[in-house]
Order: structure tokens, then sequence, then C-alpha cells
């Protein structure tokens, strides 16, 4: 049982969404069963949270044959790292459902459900012809919802992220490829896992140069980190909100979890000799994208840059080498996840109820939706990083790693508590406190938030306050493993 | 038995901050709820408190106990564990007495000032929440539970500052207090970080890194010094990060009262003392900090004695009374500095309290002029607020007096014969402008004929008049030895080791005759020029005085309008000009690259058939090579 538990997670939404694309055609069937099934298996998620134990490694594992002649498995499993995602995309899913209740039709949350499948599967492969498998398929269903019900010049937007992730994805696959005909050379038997990768030892130096680049390039521009991020902005603005979502609050979030899993343990010395330059990279987009965000007008493009530049952050964090910025990174992918994932919902809101998304229309708001402001006030908050919210645990402890790692570099992170700080409350205030400065100060017809949406939204308050003022229990959760990667995996440590 | 006392002392405001906030929004969405329940709220939790810091500061006089609390670990990993953990010690609980004591009083008041606000259940959920993260700063055992409710009343501050949030004045005033000390706080987080990493990754309590500081190296530790320092002078409004202080004004008075006059502001003072066992070991850090202090407390009283609104001179006299405290502390005499910390919470407190009575009365008026000129019969109000210009101002025996002195006395008993003279010249600036907005509120001759009264509340009175009490006697709680003292809170506040005094007993008369002159010739000029003064006249609104040196205009330009203009060179030139031009010109090529090729396409199987061979071909030779080895 236990061992199957991870598929079941896996496949669970998919096979609900072919039965739905069959049997039904109510949208409002389609979204409860979809929703009951998001919190099955959130219950399945939590089970494993609470059963994991921290030390003991990568555990529920199951390997079986896939495509036998080229030694391709179904092998998947879960450590301290992909469970926490794992634990996060089953906390946002449900409530998000609950924000996105009205109005949206039966493809919407059939290509709900499929993303589920796709990020999960990503998420726990060990395998990487299962894991490009499941990269791939994932983003299907986000190239259809915005194609079909994206906003502005939608079509234009999809084919120019469709372009672009597939430029970086093949890059990947031919890596994947070299590597795979790498062990076949030298061991003799196929086998695309990455614990056989890891054992590969006949790649010079610059081969492996060339393929960690190839591998980053793809997982750059998912995140995205300068200068591969022109696709987010014009994704972001016109994308639907629960594509926007998921691409921001989870997608993202892979490409870093896949430098974690992939590229740390297969090319630790590349990793470790030019973490400097991704560090630099992280940096310089923690304060580009930073300053960028300042002046949009669109609330999307404004948070489509905030995204980045906390993104580069992490990515920073994943590359100091040490505990404090490599938990601080994976402590921040959650706390990101959940305020601009809640964030992007609410937004969603806004522009559904009063038609704007763009600031200068925007104003008056708080005093007709003093609940939706409260909540958009925490979740803002913690994406600035205050202290007792989960943002500024995880800020901390990067700016404690960075420093280790270089203290001039560990000084210029620190403009983190600056940045998101000025662009955000200056949004904040146009947006939503002060009165309208167009249309003589009209109010916009705004609605408060549905007893739903805040029954949805709860648990993100909560979890944000919880994980900023008691961050000791998540983080023993994962310490272990990024204890493993640090003093195991990284030749000498690494660090000192 | 006493220890787990601490706790409560946060955790009161806090329970009250999170019910007012509840009872507030269930106020707003389902049913009216009356005030009398938000201000019973409101005030009984900082008033619990309070006795609360009053039990353990007893049983602490008695048995000269330390508590600490350990209540949870907040994070631990790899070496650097940070407990969630509470030190009342000598310093924090003084410090915390006069935090609840002078912070019930204000919330008293407020009930008075905030009455039939639509906000009013709001007000007194954020106000108690301030309470609570103030006690947390003063009460945290580590600089990073300490930086929890350092920034915890700053989002507070915001909250309040901007809590007439329609209007965009008020909430550009919350957003620029923020930004500011968010600056500071960058400091101070670098600060911790600096000194944490100096002294090996040793620990990070206070107690730890007291125990440790020899490890460190110099210019690290003067660095983290700095650093430190810059914190405190954003939370602590002294130059260059003050500039947040007078527009923080815009906020209801109460606000003013507490937050930005008697406690959050000197959160800076206490930090250098908190961390004086840092500061010690490097003097020249502590110089920088008091001449930074002396230039602060000047400019801000040189800007003062041109104001008209009567907020605005009060919380630049704030910012000038810092500046004293700052002298003080960066000197090492910690205990004068925190000696006037408390007693400018009495007599600020009550000035803005008075002010607010006045703004009250007087239909939310704030121009001096037209205070003066509109002036009704304010019995309460206009007796304590003589006190406290005068307690202010320096004269004997009100509590003002024995703690600047000491600060001056002391520095110029260490040599320090500059800052000494500013300290000085302040002080006569001090009594000048504040005299000068007595005479011009209270005894300028105005067209009134016959004045109206206006009762006040007693909820306004009894703080008043507490706190008046406060203002004439509390210095007699910390008297000088040459008049006969007792050195009460330089005894309390042993363990700071702060620099005796060396003078002889004449030296220090003639210190204080000194600076007593000074302060009465101010209020002599001010007699001169304003108790007759003809209040239909207003004073020229020209001039670097009155415009503060154009300060915020220079910053404006410097750091708002350039971040702005290279917010929008990134996103318009560099992303969509050159980076997304040139992806987009490299898929034109791919286009028309396509174009040229068409010729291929013929519709033709056997050309089709004719490539695949040719892939085919290429794939075998690639397979079959990488399998032999080559």
């Amino acid at each position: 049982m236990s061992a199957d538990i991870l598929s079941f997670i896996i496949f669970l939404p998919a096979i609900v969404a072919f039965i739905l694309m069959i049997t039904t055609k109510d949208a409002n069937t389609v979204r409860n069963i979809a929703f009951v099934t998001t919190i099955i298996i959130f219950g399945l998620v939590l089970k494993l949270y609470l059963s994991f134990d921290p030390e003991a490694g990568i555990q529920f594992v199951t390997n079986n044959v896939w495509i036998e002649q080229y030694g391709i498995n179904y092998y998947i499993g879960v450590d301290g790292f992909s469970l926490t995602i794992l634990m996060l995309i089953a906390l946002l899913i449900s409530p998000a459902y609950l924000l996105l209740w009205e109005g949206r039709t039966k493809g919407y949350w059939i290509n709900m459900l499929l993303v589920q499948t796709g990020i999960t599967g990503a998420l726990l492969s060990l395998d990487m012809v299962l894991f490009y498998f499941f990269w791939e398929t994932m983003l299907l269903p986000i190239f259809l919802i915005m194609g079909m019900f994206g906003t502005g010049n939608k079509i234009f937007s999809t084919i120019k992220v469709t372009v672009y992730t597939i430029a970086g994805s093949l890059l990947m696959l031919i890596a994947i490829m070299y590597l795979g005909t790498a062990y076949y050379a030298e061991f003799g038997t196929w086998s695309f896992a990455i614990d056989s990768f890891t054992q590969i030892s006949t790649l010079s130096y610059d081969a492996k140069l060339w393929l960690f680049l190839a591998f980053a390039t793809a997982f750059a521009i998912k995140i995205p980190l300068f200068p591969f991020h022109t696709w987010i902005t014009d994704t972001y603005t016109n994308a639907p909100t629960g594509a926007v979502f998921i691409l921001s609050a989870i997608m993202a979030k892979l490409g870093v979890y896949a430098i974690v899993r992939f590229l740390i343990p297969i090319f630790p010395e590349i990793y470790s000799d030019f973490s400097i330059f991704f560090v630099c990279i992280g940096i310089f987009g923690l304060i580009y994208f930073g300053i960028a965000a300042l002046m949009q007008n669109d609330i999307k493009r404004m948070f489509a840059y905030a995204s980045a530049s906390h993104l580069s952050f992490i990515t920073a964090g994943v590359f100091s080498l040490n505990a404090y910025g490599m938990s601080g990174a994976l402590y921040l992918i959650i706390a990101h996840a959940i305020a601009t994932g809640g964030l992007f919902l609410l937004i969603g809101i806004l522009h559904r109820e009063t038609g704007f998304k763009t600031i200068s229309n925007l104003g008056g708001i708080a005093k007709q939706a003093p609940i939706f402001t409260v909540i958009f006030a925490i979740f803002l908050f913690s994406n600035v990083g205050l202290p007792g919210t989960s943002g500024f645990t995880s800020e901390l402890l990067i700016i404690f790693g960075l420093y280790e790692f270089h203290p001039v570099l560990g000084y210029i992170s620190g403009l983190t508590v600056l940045i998101a700080a000025s662009f955000m409350l200056w949004m904040f205030q146009r947006a939503i406190l002060q009165d309208r400065e167009t249309d003589n100060g009209k109010d916009l017809p705004m609605r408060d938030l549905k007893i739903k949406e805040i029954l949805g939204l709860i648990p993100w308050v909560v979890l944000i306050f919880v994980m900023g003022l008691y961050p000791d229990y998540f983080i023993d959760k994962f310490e272990p493993s990024v204890l493993h990667y640090i003093s195991d995996i990284l030749p000498s440590g690494a660090t000192k | 038995m006493n220890t787990s006392l601490l706790i409560w002392i946060i955790l009161f405001p806090l329970l009250g901050g999170l019910l007012n906030g509840g009872f507030y929004l269930y106020h707003i969405k389902i049913q009216k709820i009356p005030e009398l329940l938000f201000a019973i709220i409101g005030t009984v939790f900082p008033l619990l408190a309070f006795v609360f810091t009053l039990i353990l500061f007893l049983d602490m006089n008695e048995h000269g106990s330390v508590y600490s609390q350990h209540l949870f670990m907040w994070l631990d990993i790899d070496k650097l564990t940070i407990p969630m953990q509470l030190l009342g010690d000598n310093l924090s609980i003084f410090m915390s007495l006069f935090v609840t004591f002078v912070g019930t009083l204000i919330h008293l008041y407020a009930v008075a000032y905030m009455k039939d606000d639509e906000g009013f259940g709001k007000f007194f959920a954020y106000f108690n929440l301030f309470l609570a993260s103030m006690l947390l700063l003063v009460l945290a055992d580590n600089p990073i539970i300490l930086f929890i409710g350092w920034e915890g009343v700053g989002v507070c501050s915001y909250l309040l500052i901007s809590f007439y949030y329609k209007t965009k004045e008020n909430v550009v005033a919350g957003n620029k207090a923020f930004l500011v000390n968010r600056v500071g706080d960058l400091g101070f987080l670098l600060g911790v970080i600096t000194l944490f990493f100096a002294l090996n990754e040793t620990g990070i309590s206070f107690s730890s890194m007291q125990e440790n500081i020899t490890l460190a190296s110099q210019p690290l530790l003067i660095l983290s010094g700095v650093l430190l320092f810059i914190g405190a002078m954003g939370k602590s409004a002294q130059i260059p990060l003050y500039t947040w202080l007078p527009d923080a004004m815009l906020g209801p008075t109460p606000i003013s009262a507490l937050i930005h006059a008697a406690t959050m502001v000197t959160a800076g003072v206490y930090m250098v003392a908190r961390f004086h066992f840092l500061y010690d070991a490097i003097p020249g850090v502590g110089l920088f900090i008091a001449y930074v202090g002396a230039f602060s407390a000047l400019f801000a009283a040189i800007i003062a004695t041109r104001q008209t609104d009567i907020k605005k001179i009060l919380a630049y006299s704030t910012m000038s009374q810092l500046g004293y405290m700052f002298i003080a502390v960066g000197l090492g005499l910690y205990s004068s500095g925190l000696f006037h910390v408390f007693t400018h919470a009495f007599f600020k407190a009550m000035l803005f309290m008075g002010a607010g009575g006045l703004i009250l009365a007087i239909h939310h008026e704030q121009d001096i002029f037209e205070l003066g000129k509109q002036r009704k019969k304010l019995p309460i109000i206009s007796v304590t607020f003589l006190i406290g210009v005068i307690a202010i101002s320096g004269i004997p025996p009100f509590a003002g007096f024995f703690s600047k002195d000491a600060i001056l006395t002391g520095a110029f008993s260490g040599g320090h014969y500059l800052i000494w003279l500013i300290g000085l010249f302040t002080a006569f600036l001090t009594a000048f402008y504040m005299f000068r907005l007595y005479f011009i509120l209270f005894v300028a001759p105005n067209e009134q004929s016959k004045m109206e009264t206006h009762k006040t509340p007693w909820s306004i009175g009894i703080p008043l008049f507490v706190l008046a009490i406060g203002a004439v006697f509390a210095g007699f709680i910390n008297l000088p030895e040459v008049l006969g003292g007792n050195h009460n809170v330089d005894t309390w506040l042993a363990q700071l080791n702060s620099t005796p005094l060396d003078l002889s007993h004449a030296a220090e008369y003639v210190l204080i005759i000194l600076s007593i002159a000074v302060a009465a010739s101010g209020i002599y000029v001010a007699y001169k020029r304003y108790a007759n003064y003809d209040l239909s006249k207003r004073e020229t609104e020209e001039g670097l005085i009155y415009n503060k040196f154009y300060v915020d205009e220079v910053y404006n330009t410097i750091f708002v309008k350039s971040a702005q203009r290279l917010s929008t060179f990134f996103s318009d030139v560099v992303d969509n000009k050159i980076i997304d031009a040139s992806l987009m010109g490299l898929s034109k090529g791919f286009v028309a690259f396509g174009r040229g090729l068409t010729f291929l396409q013929n519709a033709n199987v056997r050309y089709y058939a004719f490539y695949m061979l040719i892939g085919m071909s290429a794939i075998s030779y690639y397979v079959y090579m990488k399998l032999q080895g080559v």
C-alpha cells in the first residue's frame, strides 16, 4: 500500500479527468467532483507528510519497468525536498478551486486536473525520461487554458511561451539522451535513473559543463532567470487566473526543484564551481526584476516581475552551497507560492468584479471589501518579508546563506527587504486603499469575499503565520535532506 | 514562578489586538457592536500588561533576580539556533514598565479622542498590536526575535499613519514611514548577520554575544556596529533617515503620542543600549553615534523654530530630543540616555495629548496661528501643556531638566566639548521654539471678545493629569550626586556599565547654572517675539528653514525619481527593445530561413523518402559509432 500511495496521488486526477470527460457535460458536476478529488489527494499527502521519516532519505519508492529495451523505468519516490513541495501543491490546489469556483467551463476543470497529474509526476520522478515526460505533459493543459480562456493577445502569448519552454526542453532532452548513451557506453546496460547518472565517470569536465548548461537553460526558462524571462510578462498578463496561479505558484518552483533534484547529484563539481555565477545571476535578477516591477501599471504584469524577482532570489539561495541558503530557498518556495498564489487569485477576483486590472483605473477597494483587503494585505506583507510571516524566515535564511557564501553578495542580497516593499506598498496604496483618481472617484462595483472563498484562503493565512512564528517544525522535516546534499554529494562538503 | 509572567506582558495586548480585530470585522460585516466593548478590551489588556510588569519589577527590586523564559525553538539549523526566548533583566523591565504605563494612559486617552470614529474598533486593534510588538522588541532575548518586534511596530506604525486610508496623503506618509524604516531595518539585519559570523557562529543571544565579543576582529565589529546603528537611525528618526517622522503626524494624535513620541521612536536608543557590550568595544563608532545625535538634535531644533503645524513642531522636537539620547548612548552614558527616554515619554506624550485636545476642541485645526486665533478656554489642557513646555525646555525642577542635564554634563565631563556646545545651543533653541508655540497658542492677544469654554472629557483629563505629575516629578528619581542625589535609575541600570562622571562639584554647579541660563534666555527671546504677536500676521513661508532645507525634495529626486526612471528603462528598453526584440528577430530569421528552404518541401514523396534515408543513415551511423566507443 505504502509504495502505491505516490502513484495514486499522481494519477488519480488524470483518471478522474478522463472519466469526467466522457461521462458528463455539466461544468458544475465536473468542478464538484474535481474538487473532491483534490481534497482526497490532500488527505493522502497529509498522511504521507505525517508518517514521513526525515532521516531516512528517499522513501515510498516504486520502480517498475516501463520501456524495457532502453532501461526506462517508472521510478518514483519522495524525500524531504520533494515531500515539502508535494505538501505545498496539495495544500494550494483545493483552496484555489474554491476561489476559481464560479463561471468556468468543463474544459477548464478537466485541464486543472490534468495539470495536477503532470506536476506531481514531474515532482516525484526519479527517472529522467519519466521526468521529461511529465515535464512536457504538465504544460499542455496550461497552454490549452491560456489559449482558450486568456485575455488580450492570448494566442500570441501562448505561442510565445510554448516556443520558449519547448526550446528549453529540447536542450534538456538532448542532454538526457547524451547521459543515457554515456551510461550505456560505460556500463553496457541502459538506464535513465538519476542514481545511475550519478555513477557516470567517463565524461570530461567540458562535456559535463555543456550538459549542465543544457539542463540549466531549460530550468532557467521555467523559473525564469535573466535573460530568459521575457515570456513571463506577456504570459502572466494575458493568461487566465488559474493558469497564472499554477505557473507562478507551482511550475516556476519546479524549475528550482529540478536544479536540486538533478543538477546537484549529477554534476556536483560543476554546481559548486559555477555557483558564484548563478548566485550573481540570481541576485542581479532579484534587483533587476524588482526595479522593473515598480512602474508597471497592469497588476498581473507587476506580479510577473515580482515573481521573477523572488524566484531569482530563491535560485541564489539554492546555489549558496550551505544549509542556511538552501533551506531558506526551499522555505521561500513554499512561502512565495502561498503568498503569490493567493495574491494572483485575489487579483483574479478583483479583475472579474471590477473589470480592471490596471492600477490607474482601480482604487477605493478597501472600504467596499474589507475582508478581501485584510487577506490581500497579509499575503502582501508575507511577500514583503515581514517578520512573523513565512516570507521573513525564508529571506532571513537566504541572506545568512549568501553572507556565508560571500559577505559582499550577502549585503547586496539584503536589498530584498527594500525592493518588494517599495512596489508592493505603492501598488496597494493606489489600487486598493486610496479613493479612485479616475472617473471622479466613482466607486467600482466590487463585492467582498464570499464565505467559500474565505474558507479557502484561511488555511493559507494560518500557514503564513504558523510558518513565520514556528518555522522549526517545518524545517526539521527537510533539514536532513538539505544536509545530505551539502555534506554527502557536494565535493569536500563544498563550503569551507 | 514569576518567570512565566513574562510572556503574558506580551500576550495580553496581543490578545486584545486579536479580539478587537475579530470583533471589528464582525462589527462591519455582520452586526454593530457598541464602542464601549472595543474600549474596554482596548484599555484593560494594556493595563493588565502594566500590572504584570509592575509585579515583576517589584519582585526584581526585592530579590534582584533576572527572568528568562524559553518558549519554544523558533529556528534551529546548522549552527544558527534561535530560540523564542524572553529576557526580563533590569533594562528590559525598566523599559517595559514605562511603555506599558504610558501606553495604558494613551489607550485611555484614545477612547475619548477616537469617539464616534467609524474605525474605532480597528484603531484599538492596531493600537494593542503595536503595544504587543513593542513589548516583544523590549523583552526579546536575541536580536532576531527583537527584529520581529522591531518590524512589528513598524508595520503597526504604517497601518496607523495610513489609518484614514481613503486619502492619498495619509497612505503616502505611511508608505514613506515603512520604506525609510526598511532602509534602517536592512542595516539592522545585516549588522546582526555580520556580528553573528564575526563571532564564528557561536550564538545569537545577547548574553552569548556579550561573552564572545572578544572573538571578533575590530573591523568586523566596527562594521556591525555601524550597520546596527543605521537601524536605529531609521526607527529613531536621526539624520539622514528622519524624513518620515514629520509626515507620520498625519495619523490620529494618540498615535503620535504613543508611537511617534513615547515608545517606538526610542527603540533605536534601547537597541544601542542593548548592544552596549558591542559599542563599548568600538568607542569610535560610539563617538560617531554621538555626533549624529548632536547634529540631528540641532538640525531638528532649527527646523522646529519656523514650522506652523502644531504636530510637526512636536515631531521635530521629538527628533531633537532623540538626538540627545543618542549623544548619551554614543558616549557610553547609557543610563542617562535611558533616563531621558523615560522622562521624555512623560512630557512628550503629554504635549501630544494636549495638542490633540486642542485640535479636537478647535475643529481639527492644526495651524498654530489659527489655533491661537480661535482660542477657547481649556483649563486642563493649557496648564498641562505649559508644564510640558517647561519640562522640555529644561527648567528645574521639572523632569526634562535633570535628564537633559545629565547628558550635557556627561558629554562635558568626557571632554566632548563640541558635542556639549551643540547640545547647549540646541537647549536654547528648544526653549525658544517650545515657548514660541506656547505663546502663540495660549498667550498672544487675539480679537475674540469672549472665550468659549470647552469641556475636556475625563478620559483625556486623567491621563493628562497623571502624565503632568510625571513631567514635574519624574526627574527626582535619578538626582545627580551634586544635588544630593539618589541615582536610582543609574543604579537600576548598573548592568550597562555607563561611563561615570569625572567632574568636580564646582564645575557641575557651573554647568547647571549655565544650562538654566541658556534655557531662560531662550524663553526670554520667545517671550519678546511672540507673547504679544499679532496673530493675523502669518510668518513668512519662504526660506531654507521653513522648507526644511528641501531635504524631502532632494531625496525625492535622487531616490524616488531615479528608481522610477530606471524601472521604465528596464521594462521598456532592456526587456522589450533589446532582449525580446532580439529573440523575436531570431524567430523572424527562422521564418525567413524556412521560406528559403520551401523548395525542399515540394509535396513529392520520393524527395521525402530520400530525406528520411539521409536521416536514418545519420542516426544509425551515430549510434554505431557511439556503441563502438569511438
